[in-house]
């Protein structure tokens, strides 16, 4: 229940998800080395506000 | 059954248009306003966009979204419509739904209330959904991309100047807003000011103590905003802080401009990834918080239908109905911006095709219901004290009693008493011409929410909604002047190698100092302006976010005609038509129309005469004048920019109609989807 809310408020809000993130790489790519939440944390602001952003006036 | 339950909801949407319409002498109830505009937005999304995803983009579930096929945990991801819907609905909604409508209240609320409502269901919503369905058939490609792939490179660059050229103008009067609504209000500055470090304090948190815990860190950032909130009133009470915290309109533009400046080059998790949340969480709740005051409330509209300004003498700004309603409110009717937005993270989240219908179309349904709450709010307030807040001071006069003999030849009235002690209630030491619509905006809401939530906290709801304002209003200009860096270095660097490298630190630093530069000129004139700023930059905002939107809706027409379904190319040219004779007629009033009040050149004309007739100090005179001279000049740009825009995309459509060109769109190939059901 707890779990369900973070997920939904993290969605919404654009924020990172290291638990979903872990998950898919165990699914789709067992072969990779798994990032540690700081890492992953790098990566996120890089792909999320590397150019800039946009959102609305 | 169903039949019923429609026939009963276009009933009830038509009967509360005909009350608002048709209501004359004693006031309406806010609640007629909610219930005539949600009930075309459920019609609306009914009928018209399962036309638009069945007939029109023919979205089907069995092809795989971008966010299955290149899924890779982090920003394609799949993820359920209505969690979509929501980060849709935050990333596209910020001040402009909340600004514009309560401007052009001054024409009465009907006109604002009817282009909101019908603008946003067959424009708006349209291009919004159209942009989203392009690019998610393309792996969220950006609008520029797109205009670059399916028109030609010519019309690529002309779109990325376009974006470059409203951001630059948006930025503008968004922070005149902010100036206007902060200055000599020592509460509202602590506050504000306090959200800076409070932001550093998360981006530690987030990034350094406790990596990845962005809730955690949200949730602590949030309490202390809440707190500063509440100590501002003491600050503002303080003998010695308050004169530390009271800042005059030219020092906050300055800092303004310096903040955007300096928050554009620091990294982005110390203040700019902390603000975005905040601001998030904040825009989420307020709105909730408002919908449910306008329904529990309902609040009587004062404002008349229709006022006597239509004509084009209003004091908020010069200009009539026609095009000018249709300018003021860009944001919450149709927003070109949007387009960025439904282009860039949204594309790469679906879960499903059909989804696109409810994010795309019923997100910016959502933004336009905002539009509809900002306008109940100003329309809630006492005609004469919406006047005596958003008229420039220039019209008004510097006291009370002035402002209220002026009220009054305008038809209104309004005392000084009442005026005195309106600012009294929320903690201000004056009202008067706080124009660019958050203070009054801001007394609106706190009337709402008092109503709903208790009157003694009226002058902590005026600063709450101040705040949610100012927050959001200050996150735009810092990603608006990092987006707009990113876009003049990628431009620059085709001059220069080393300007295009975004890791170069001094190509960086200067093409942000350039484009903060850019913007802070236009707030700084805005600031100096005797009839105000907001009057000569809101106008040429709305240009150019409706520019933006013609650009859209030119790609979207031409989607739609190269995937073979040029019969229904009238989704998006009849919106494109509107916007653009609205677009061109108010640009060519703006830069040539007679009045001073109206006419840039004009109002060049009039300061030449008067710097002759020795009124006005020469060198004041002069940069005003090369002022309004560059506003033509700017003006004039937008205007060719969007012509070359249509007349490239007309020349590609008639290609494909003679038959030179095939009608084949360059969607990614289709690939069968994994999800069952």
């Amino acid at each position: 229940m707890w779990a369900r809310l973070a997920t939904l408020v993290r969605r919404v809000a654009g924020m990172p998800d290291y638990a979903a993130y872990t998950a898919h790489l165990r699914r789709c790519h067992p072969e990779r080395p798994v990032p540690s939440e700081r890492e992953f944390f790098a990566d996120y602001l890089r792909t999320r506000y590397g150019d800039g952003a946009s959102r609305c006036c | 059954m169903r039949l019923i339950l429609w026939a009963l909801i276009s009933t009830a949407g038509a009967g509360a248009w005909a009350v608002l319409a048709l209501h004359r002498g004693e006031t309406v109830s806010a609640a007629w306003m909610v219930l005539a505009a949600v009930g075309t937005y459920l019609v609306a999304y009914r009928f018209y966009s399962r036309f638009l995803a069945d007939r029109v983009f023919q979205l089907d579930d069995r092809r795989a979204t971008p966010a299955e096929r290149l899924g890779n945990g982090r920003d394609f991801v799949p993820t359920s419509r209505w969690v979509l819907f929501g980060h849709h609905f935050a990333a596209i909604a910020g001040a402009g739904p909340l600004v514009g409508p309560v401007l052009a209240a001054q024409f009465g609320y009907l006109p604002g209330v009817l282009w909101i409502v019908f603008g946003v269901v067959l424009g708006g919503a349209v291009q919004d959904f159209v942009i989203l369905f392009g690019s998610m058939r393309r792996d969220g490609r950006s609008l520029g991309q797109m205009a670059k792939e399916e028109i030609g490179p010519v019309t690529g660059l002309l779109a990325m100047i376009a974006v470059l050229a409203i951001m630059i103008i948006l930025l503008a009067p968004l922070g005149l807003v902010v100036v206007n609504a902060l200055k000599d209000s020592p509460w509202g500055v602590f506050t504000i000011a306090a959200s800076i470090p409070i932001a550093l304090l998360m981006g530690f948190w987030m990034k350094a103590w406790r990596p990845g815990r962005t809730i955690e860190a949200s949730a602590v950032g949030v309490v202390l905003l809440l707190l500063a909130l509440v100590g501002g009133r003491w600050v503002g009470a303080s003998p010695v802080l308050a004169p530390l915290f009271t800042w005059n309109g030219p020092t906050l533009a300055y800092a303004v401009i310096g903040y955007g400046f300096v928050a554009s080059v620091m990294p982005v998790w110390m203040l700019l990834c902390p603000r975005d949340y905040l601001s998030s969480f904040l825009k989420i709740g307020v709105i909730l918080l408002l919908a449910v005051a306008i329904v529990a409330v309902a609040p009587p509209l004062k404002l008349p239908p229709l006022t006597r300004f239509i004509d084009g003498t209003g004091p908020v700004f010069a200009g009539k109905l026609f095009p000018f309603a249709f300018i003021t409110i860009a944001c919450g009717a149709i927003s070109g911006f949007h387009a960025l937005v439904a282009s860039g993270t949204t594309p790469k989240m679906l879960r499903r095709e059909s989804d696109a219908r409810l994010i795309g179309y019923g997100g910016m349904l959502m933004e336009s219901f905002v539009a509809v709450m900002a306008l109940c709010a100003a329309a809630v307030l006492d005609p004469g004290v919406y006047f005596a807040i958003n008229a420039p001071l220039g019209a008004l006069g510097g006291t009370v009693e002035k402002a209220a003999a002026t009220v009054a030849t305008w038809g209104f009235t309004v005392t000084p008493g009442q005026l005195q002690a309106l600012a009294a209630d929320v903690g201000e030491k004056t009202l008067l011409a706080r124009t660019g619509g958050a203070p009054s905006l801001a007394v609106g809401m706190a009337q709402i929410l008092g109503g709903a939530f208790g009157r003694t906290l009226t002058a902590l709801w005026y600063h709450f909604a101040i705040l949610f304002e100012a927050l959001f209003i200050l996150t735009t200009i810092d990603t608006g002047t990092r987006v707009g860096r990113f876009m003049l270095q990628e431009l620059a660097g085709h001059l220069w190698r080393p300007l295009g490298r975004t890791s170069w630190y001094p190509g960086v630093v200067f093409s942000s100092a350039l484009l903060a530069a850019a913007w802070g000129w236009f707030l700084v004139q805005g600031v100096a302006d005797p009839l105000g700023g907001i009057n000569s930059l809101w106008p040429l905002f709305g240009i150019s976010n409706q520019l933006l939107a013609s650009v859209a809706l030119c790609v979207g027409t031409t989607l739609i005609i190269k995937s073979g379904r040029a019969r229904y190319a009238w989704v998006t040219l009849l919106p494109l038509a509107w916007v653009l004779a609205v677009t061109m007629s108010a640009g060519w009033i703006k830069i040539f129309a007679a009045d001073p009040r109206l006419g840039f050149l004009a109002h060049a004309g009039s300061v030449v005469e008067q710097i002759a007739a020795g009124a006005v100090d020469p060198a004041r005179g002069a940069r005003l004048v090369f002022n309004d001279r560059l506003d033509a000049t700017v003006c004039a740009a937008f205007m060719l920019v969007t012509a070359l825009v249509v007349v490239t995309a007309a020349w590609e459509w008639l290609q494909i109609f003679r038959h030179r060109k095939p009608a084949t769109a360059r969607e990614t190939p289709f690939v069968e989807t994994a999800y069952v059901g």
